[in-house]
């Protein structure tokens, strides 16, 4: 009944229930008057009237106490009670209570923060509406995935799907501004009309393209972002009405968009139509660098998505045949493309901060069973005067989730901590970091690992008090609950998993570590001492022709040259660590040509002359790029070492013979191979060594490019002296980028650097807090000994004698430990493999080292309770007690 | 149940869930009183086959002051003593001729089963 909560309810709130207690009191007492003098007027004398009448009343107090309960809430008050008791006790023992707090902040806290950083970048909903059903589209042409979709496949694509809601075309390009102050290279994200509402785009100012916008002859117009108008415009609202000149084109400002966080095309500073240009072309077989963002129906699968897109490809294969009808579609949930490769590093480490966690409950159930074993007397009083064994059983779990509750409090503001110290540390290309924060999900997860942690280790005294029987406990030095076999059993199980768990985390981290040593010692395949990258992008609209490009680039490496303490200057496309600039087919002509879906790929990049000396990387066979090999002489190429070879069985066999580039079926010349080049890494220190084909910078010339110098001594001690140079040939050129290539090649290891040192610090937390396991659990074991130590010592026992029986105890328990955590390791190296470098994720060895280190630990750890049963005073210990 | 008379124990009725709130409505409806007066009224009215623990009628008549079904108010009785008098409310009324007819339908339809064979 409501009205009766609610009385009560308002009752307690407005504080009335002493006023009731003593209205009953008194009505009670009218009670008992009112049949005494009834009883006198049939003819009792005084006092028998009363008597009768306060026998015939009953039990007085029992009547108030249940009279007294329809005003409580039983249930709830009990509760409270139980806190109220549990607060009192817990802070009689501060120094146990920190001890259990603290160690419960460390296990939550670490978890606390890694999920923060896991919920951010891979659970939370990408900010795109519906953004689970978004798919990044692209082509798939034999081996070669995920190429573009040219315009022609799109558009059939986009009419002729029967599971897709709407799609959108993007691409991005670089286009030098000039109009506005000086002119400035710009990056512009081409997108289709559908593209923002797709993304949900929402505008600050103005509008967004329509069709109308998209199409070929339609006026240029330009969306700008948010960051961008700020920054050019400084936020001026009449930046509406103006005309942005690109490339020497104008295009209308029509509208700002609204400052959000930009994932797919990241560094765009404003958007155009893509269809304006890219409508024109009628070659179905035309590709750019167009890729397809699609939202799906929902109930739709990826995979009928996919087949359906592939159907239409068929159709048109029959249709309109040429060097697409081998083409089929590729897709990939936008999510898995934003954040595929770090998904597997962030779960290992979810999974080793849930191992600390484990540890840390571990822990903290050992202390509460030495806790509970010094209150069995307590709780045994408390049972034989009447509190039921379930109401003993509810109080001491409600202590114990008190403290676990104060234990998450401190997680949480450790978290906080913690998270200011990984956002620094962290790589900045971790996707979506920005967007790591502690909110609400992660403030929930924090709660339920508190939860989940006090019920762990708050159940072990539970499950051990059980088996204590009442009179045994409450007889004089009798031993209790967490004495007896069950406690030591358990305290003797926890120590072997927190060994086992130790060794796993131990194991793991070595590996990590010893891959991490190995990556940044590695040899990127050139020698990277010393030096200096300039990097460059000239304005089209400064350098119109290939000619003033090769003759900026001539002077530029003249004039760097002379710089003192500068010994080789080369220029590069696509320096090493710079990673995938652009690859494309080729095929070998002294063999027959591949079958479509066979034709290998390579990346390819163009070259100076003297770019290898430059650089250190060994000349295998043939000859450098030479001034001879210019525009208008034959094609050349120099390969690596990987491509010669896997056609031919030494690098010299490999000089000489003609390679098509662009394979059988798409465009490109045929080139002679004049040199062969050792292997080099793209993609950073602990990268693979990929294909590579060289040009001559002089046959395939591009605006962009990078300046790569050999120096003497401090190479960061140059930079101004180069940038003195570029401004003294061209005042108005922006430099990209110019700094010592190590640093570059030193943030390609940000990522292993980051999680090498997050597991490493799980792995030094687990092995301090497990050594205080096991310095608690033998310490205890001891001082419970006292008795049998001193009996033994008298009857003749030597030091030796107890130290070994002593350390033969913990020696078996860390024997079980190791033994189980090198099945826990060995089973975890699987999962392990794709993180390690240089060593094998099943590398004995390690294991091996792993095990000497969590002995050596225990070892310590046990030493001093050990060394103190050593010294147990024999004669004060056998007297009476 | 009733802690003193001279019922034997076997021969006691058990109240029902809710019974006896009805039973102190209907106590009521004959006019204000007091705790003890209505357990005499029960006791009588039922011709001594309802005894009523003091352990049940105190927390009935805080339910139903809870509910507003009854109002409390301290009064002298004729005999001079100062007792907490119980009344009966209008919603208390209304209350108590529900329950009534639920009654009379459940003790027909009981009588009609449990009656002997005709």
């Amino acid at each position: 009944m409501w009205s009766e909560l609610f009385s009560r309810l308002t009752a307690v709130l407005r504080r009335r229930r002493p006023a009731i207690h003593q209205e009953l009191d008194e009505e009670i007492q009218a009670h008992i008057d009112l049949r005494a003098d009834d009883n006198i007027a049939s003819g009792m004398s005084p006092d028998e009237a009363r008597l009768e009448a306060r026998r015939h009343f009953g039990n007085r107090l029992l009547v108030r106490e249940q009279t007294r309960e329809s005003w409580s809430f039983p249930s709830f008050e009990s509760v409270l009670q139980d806190l109220r008791y549990g607060l009192r006790s817990i802070f009689r023992k501060p120094a146990f209570a920190l001890a259990v707090i603290l160690t419960i902040a460390l296990g939550i806290g670490a978890n606390t923060a890694i999920f923060s950083v896991v919920y951010a970048v891979l659970l939370r909903p990408l900010p795109y509406p519906a953004g689970e059903r978004l798919l990044v589209l692209g082509e798939s042409a034999g081996k070669a995935e995920g190429i573009s979709v040219t315009w022609i496949n799109f558009q059939h694509w986009r009419t002729e799907n029967h599971t897709f809601e709407d799609m959108a075309g993007y691409t991005r390009a670089d286009l030098t501004m000039t109009g506005q102050g000086e002119a400035q290279i710009t990056h512009a994200a081409q997108v289709t009309a559908a593209f923002f509402p797709l993304t949900g785009a929402r505008t600050q100012l103005g509008r967004v393209f329509t069709e109308d916008d998209d199409r070929v002859g339609a006026a240029g117009t330009v969306v700008l972002t948010h960051e961008f108008w700020n920054r050019v415009f400084h936020a001026d609202p009449r930046a509406l009405e103006a005309t942005l000149m690109l490339n020497g084109q104008p295009y209308q400002v029509i509208g700002v968009l609204a400052p959000a966080h930009r994932v797919l095309v990241s560094k765009a500073d404003y958007y155009l139509a893509l269809g304006r240009t890219a409508a024109k072309t009628r070659d179905r077989g035309a590709h750019g660098s167009m890729r397809v963002l699609a939202r799906m129906k929902p109930g739709i699968t990826r995979a009928a998505a996919q087949a359906n897109l592939d159907e239409i490809l068929k159709r048109l294969a029959l249709s309109d045949p040429g060097t697409e009808a081998s083409h089929r579609a590729s897709s990939e949930f936008l999510t898995e493309s934003i954040t595929g490769d770090v998904q597997r590093t962030l779960v290992i480490l979810m999974g080793a901060a849930g191992l600390l966690l484990l540890i840390a409950c571990a822990n903290v159930a050992s202390l509460l069973l030495v806790r509970s074993a010094s209150r069995a007397r307590e709780m045994a009083i408390r049972v034989a005067i009447g509190a039921g064994r379930l109401r003993v059983t509810r109080q001491i779990l409600t202590e114990n989730l008190t403290l676990s509750a104060l234990g998450g409090v401190a997680g949480i503001a450790l978290a906080v901590l913690c998270l200011q110290v990984l956002r620094s540390l962290a790589p900045s290309n971790l996707p979506r970091l920005a967007e790591v924060e502690l909110d609400l999900p992660v403030l929930g997860f924090a709660a339920a690992a508190t939860l989940l942690t006090g019920l762990l280790a708050g159940l072990a005294p539970v499950l051990a008090a059980s088996k204590v029987d009442v009179s045994t406990a409450l007889k004089d030095g009798a031993a209790g609950s967490g004495q007896g076999i069950g406690g030591q059993r358990m305290r003797s199980a926890i120590v072997v998993c927190e060994v086992a768990i130790t060794l796993v985390l131990a194991f793991a981290s070595g590996l990590l570590l010893r891959s991490l040593i190995t990556a940044q010692s590695a040899d990127p395949g050139f020698d990277s001492r010393g030096l200096l990258a300039l990097e460059l992008q000239l304005p089209s609209s400064a350098y119109p022709s290939i000619d003033h490009t090769r003759q900026f680039y001539a002077r530029l490496e003249e004039d760097v040259r002379r710089i003192p303490g500068v010994t080789a200057a080369a220029l590069v496309v696509c320096p090493p660590g710079a990673g995938d600039c652009g690859d494309w087919w080729y095929s070998p002509l002294d063999r027959p040509a591949p079958a479509r879906n066979d034709v290998p790929l390579t990346l390819f990049t163009s070259v100076d002359p003297g770019y290898f000396q430059t650089m250190g990387i060994r000349l295998l066979a043939g000859r450098e790029f030479t001034g001879q090999d210019r525009k208008g002489s034959s094609g050349v190429t120099i390969l690596s070492d990987n491509v010669a070879r896997r056609w031919w069985p030494t690098a010299q066999a490999a000089l000489g013979q003609r390679i098509k580039f662009g394979g059988p079926y798409q465009e490109g010349g045929v080139l002679e191979v004049v040199g062969v080049v050792a292997d080099v890494s793209q993609n950073g220190l602990d990268g693979d060594r990929d294909p590579q084909m060289y040009f001559p910078f002089a046959q395939e010339t591009s605006r962009a490019a990078v300046v790569m110098m050999r120096t003497r001594g401090d190479a960061a001690a140059l930079v101004p002296a180069v940038r003195q140079v570029v401004a003294a040939i061209d005042r108005n050129l922006p430099i990209q980028s110019l700094a010592p290539i190590e640093k570059q090649l030193g943030a390609t290891l940000a990522r292993r650097k980051f999680s090498t040192l997050l597991l490493s610090t799980f792995a030094l937390l687990a092995i301090f807090l497990a050594a205080l396991g096991i310095y608690g659990v033998l310490n205890y074991w001891v001082s419970l000994r006292h008795r049998e130590l001193a009996v033994r010592m008298a009857l003749g026992a030597s030091r030796m004698r107890v130290t070994r029986w002593a350390g033969s105890y913990v020696l078996r328990l860390a024997a079980a430990g190791v033994l189980l955590g090198a099945l826990g390791s060995w089973g975890a190296s699987s999962w392990l493999a794709h993180m390690v470098y240089g060593v094998s994720s099943r590398s004995l060895v390690m294991l091996l080292a792993a095990v000497v280190v969590v002995i050596l630990v225990s070892a310590l750890a046990a030493s001093l309770p050990v060394w103190r049963a050593t010294r147990v005073d024999i004669t004060s210990n056998l007297r009476e007690a | 149940m009733s802690t003193v008379d001279d019922l034997p124990e076997a021969e006691r009725l058990e109240f029902l869930q809710g019974t006896l709130e009805v039973l102190i409505l209907k106590c009521l409806q004959m006019g204000a009183n007091h705790a003890y007066g209505i357990s005499q009224l029960l006791e009588q009215q039922s011709g001594n086959e309802f005894t009523v623990d003091n352990g049940s009628l105190y927390p009935a008549l805080q339910r139903l002051l809870q509910r507003s079904w009854i109002a409390a108010e301290w009064k002298t009785s004729p005999n001079g003593r100062r007792a907490r008098y119980y009344k009966l409310t209008p919603a208390g009324k209304k209350q108590l001729a529900v329950a009534t007819s639920k009654w009379q339908r459940f003790a027909l339809a009981m009588g009609r089963i449990l009656a002997p064979e005709a």
